[in-house]
């Protein structure tokens, strides 16, 4: 057999390689990779993804494109499996969490992928990564309403808006005349309490909870 | 007459001698080559799919059964050179090294079978240019303990074992490029069967597997396609490979990511192409010298496929097997029992 060659000549003519010297080719996506499979595969609902044969039955019948239009759950399954990461976070990182988990496509895919629960692992993957820069609002809102009821087992409003407006770096708006005398309306009419009060023996549960969530 | 001539001594050519000497006739078997098995001994068929059975399984007990038979004569490393008469009177001039002789048959049982595409017309893909381009055909031999390498996955180049292997489908069939648009019929399984072997052999390996459609019909291939994805993690792509270049000294494949619209170039240490089926050179000389109807593909045309698929254009000569168009081996050894049937009620 010959030696590795790019070019095939035969009777004194160049057969294969001329024509790449003058002609520029696309570019071309280079990282095939299984990586980001094997990293989804390991989250908890991300099991089954290995086992879509790309059929379409999920987006087929799903509920979100009728309002969120490129919402594609065998879009974004495949995307993972074959690696093209740079599109996934580009075009459809805001997309993977709208998904209203009607579970519509993990009843109906005939391969018996968890549609739902890949689609959750696929976002959680991609929050791990921290692709998403700046919180929203509603994002932090979330991350503080879930630290207090694990620190604390129960809401303290004020400690709440406290803190909500010092993670998204506003604190100076909530000392404006505006929040201070609705919060103290709130207050008067008993709608806010001052402080939330304590559960007994709480630090025990939040331990395990913390445990539980790692 | 109760004597009957097949030609080829392959699966479907053993099966039918066997089941014709079973039925008391006098079966003459000429094999071109000095071993019998055809395809599946000259390739080392190493395991059979879906169910990963050993190929030696299947064949050897057909190859001993023919041997053993009292009733039918092997001529190895021998070939027909004419044919004169009629049925059910047929002289046929047999050659080997020992010369040329004479013999009259009844019946003539035609299963040349065929061979595996040779890829290197496929010049875009680099066989022969490139080491580490192999065909499935080679794998075979690879992956069998009694092959060249031992059963080891060796890249040809320099004797590593490839960390990223890609399996193009579809080299030589669905192509009028090269004058085979038919479907081979076997390249999908077959692919998933190597791939599902390098996987279990070697974990570490990545396996693509480029297609245009898989078509899984047999019993269990479908089956046998899940379980490669699921349990072994083949990534299957659709989209034909479309070309093979080298980048910094690395083989580096271009196709596209049709589900994603995306062009893709993709670097991988060995790339096996899954090689159709063609007719083989014994099968063009036999219809040349007993003068058969080809169909457009250079297979064996059948008399009417619906109603008579074992006889071929012309009275007295029969027809089974890979030389009438691709064909896997369960079904050759269907085919070789047919026309034992089909010869023995036209020579009663």
């Amino acid at each position: 057999m010959a030696e590795n060659t790019d070019k095939m000549v035969i009777d004194g003519v160049e057969l294969v390689g001329i024509w790449k010297e003058f002609m520029p080719s696309r570019i071309l996506y280079e990282d095939v990779t299984t990586e980001f499979l094997n990293e989804v595969k390991k989250l908890p609902g991300g099991e089954t993804i290995a086992k879509c044969y790309q059929c379409g039955t999920c987006t087929g019948g799903c509920t979100l494109p009728e309002f969120v239009n490129k919402f594609n759950p065998r879009g974004f399954i495949n995307l993972v499996r074959r690696g093209h990461y740079d599109l996934l976070v580009s075009d459809y990182k805001e997309l993977v969490w709208k998904c209203v988990s009607c579970n519509r496509c993990t009843h109906r895919c005939p391969k018996g992928v968890n549609t739902q629960e890949v689609v959750r692992a696929i976002a959680k993957f991609l929050e791990d990564r921290k692709v998403f820069g700046k919180l929203t609002n509603d994002e932090a809102f979330d991350e503080v309403f879930m630290d207090e009821v694990i620190n604390e087992g129960r809401i303290d409003e004020v400690k709440i808006v406290k803190d909500f407006y010092a993670k998204t770096g506003r604190l100076k708006e909530m000392m404006s005349g505006d929040q201070l005398s609705l919060g103290f309306k709130m207050f008067t009419s008993g709608r806010i309490k001052l402080f939330g009060g304590k559960i007994k023996d709480w630090k025990k549960v939040s331990q395990r909870l913390k445990e539980e969530l790692q | 007459m109760k004597t009957v001539l097949v030609i080829g001594g392959g699966v479907t050519g053993l099966k039918a001698s066997y089941e014709l000497a079973e039925m008391g006739y006098n079966v003459s078997l000429v094999e071109k080559e000095d071993y019998l098995g055809g395809q599946v001994a000259k390739h080392k068929y190493y395991k059979l799919a879906p169910d990963m059975r050993l190929a030696g399984e299947v064949i050897d007990p057909v190859i001993k059964s023919v041997e053993n038979n009292s009733n039918i004569k092997v001529y190895k490393h021998s070939t027909i050179t004419s044919l004169s008469g009629d049925a059910p009177e047929f002289k046929v001039k047999i050659k080997n090294s020992k010369g040329e002789s004479e013999e009259t048959f009844g019946a003539i049982v035609v299963a040349t079978g065929f061979e595996h595409f040779d890829p290197t017309v496929k010049q875009e893909y680099g066989y022969s240019r490139f080491k580490d381009v192999v065909t499935n055909a080679e794998i075979e031999e690879m992956l069998n303990p009694n092959g060249p390498t031992k059963g080891e996955l060796k890249r040809p180049s320099d004797g590593k074992i490839p960390k990223k292997v890609a399996i193009f489908q579809c080299v030589g069939s669905r192509d009028k490029q090269v004058g085979n648009p038919y479907c081979c019929r076997v390249g999908c399984v077959v692919s998933t069967k190597q791939a599902i072997e390098i996987k279990e052999k070697y974990p570490d390996t990545e396996v693509y597997v480029y297609y245009m459609d898989m078509r899984m019909f047999g019993r269990g291939w479908e089956e046998l396609y899940g379980k490669a994805m699921e349990e072994y993690e083949v990534i299957f792509t659709r989209g034909r490979g479309a070309e093979v270049t080298l980048k910094n000294q690395q083989l580096s494949l271009r196709a596209e990511e049709t589900i994603m619209d995306r062009p893709i170039q993709h670097s991988v240490d060995m790339i096996i192409l899954a090689a159709g089926q063609a007719p083989g050179e014994g099968t063009i000389e036999a219809a040349k010298i007993l003068g058969l109807k080809q169909n457009d593909y250079g297979y064996l045309a059948p008399k009417d496929d619906f109603l008579s698929p074992n006889e071929s254009s012309r009275k007295g000569i029969f027809i089974a097997g890979a030389d009438k168009g691709p064909l896997d081996i369960e079904n050759c050894i269907v085919e070789g029992a047919a026309v034992a049937a089909k010869v023995a009620s036209s020579l009663k």
